[in-house]
């Protein structure tokens, strides 16, 4: 019996122990992203494919499927896509879907500094 | 607010009305929701595709799909209920 235990992969012996663990404790919503310190805010949205998003966030769901109020979408450079303009666009009661979405973050207490690497990289010149 | 609005929520009461659908790359399409899934693919009736122009950059191209349509769940980025306002591509074109 002992040699058979060694052979398991490590893993697969993990996942026995979790499934074990949940059929016990009641099933507890968990992420590790905590948006309801974030309801009512402005919150900024960036999706993939470059689209980015700010509003205020009225309600989430743990796919992280996100309801904003008062959207604006940022545009993005017609020529080149990965370049954001400062030009806006209003969308209103939004839904963004959670497979999208890859940051979300607050907009207060976000401020643009210069490019600190740019600095080091002229100073080793 | 203390309530919180559940994201499928909001697009179960945009049933039977008018949504705008923004796509992963730079296409939008607007149309009357008739029903959707766990996968937020949507059914969408009267669906009106804009795209940009492949032929003609900087040009939006507007393509009118008669029937009812199945859109694709996996490139839909953001619903926004109602058709849309002034600054919609809609408006643009």
């Amino acid at each position: 019996l002992c040699e058979q235990v060694q052979v398991l992969p490590t893993l697969s012996i993990c996942c026995i122990i979790m499934s074990n663990q949940n059929r016990k404790a009641p099933h507890k919503k968990e992420s590790i992203l905590e948006l309801n310190k974030l309801i009512d805010s402005k919150c900024r949205v960036k999706c993939l494919g470059g689209r980015e998003l700010v509003g205020t966030l009225r309600g989430y769901d743990e796919l992280v499927n996100l309801v904003l109020d008062d959207a604006d979408e940022f545009l993005r450079d017609p020529e080149d896509h990965n370049k954001i303009t400062d030009k806006k666009r209003k969308l209103g009661l939004v839904v963004v879907r959670g497979t999208q979405v890859s940051l979300v973050s607050p907009e207060d207490g976000l401020e643009e500094i210069a490019n600190p690497f740019m600095a080091s990289e002229e100073e080793m010149e | 607010m203390s309530t919180r609005i559940l994201p499928l929520e909001l697009i179960d009461k945009a049933i039977g009305s008018k949504i705008w659908i923004l796509m992963r790359g730079e296409t939008e399409i607007v149309g009357t929701l008739r029903g959707f899934d766990d996968y937020v693919n949507l059914v969408l009736d009267d669906a009106v595709e804009y795209s940009p122009d492949a032929r003609n950059p900087g040009e939006i191209c507007k393509t009118e799909l008669e029937s009812e349509i199945l859109l694709n769940g996996n490139h839909v980025t953001v619903l926004i209920p109602g058709s849309g306002p002034e600054d919609s591509l809609a408006a643009s074109s």
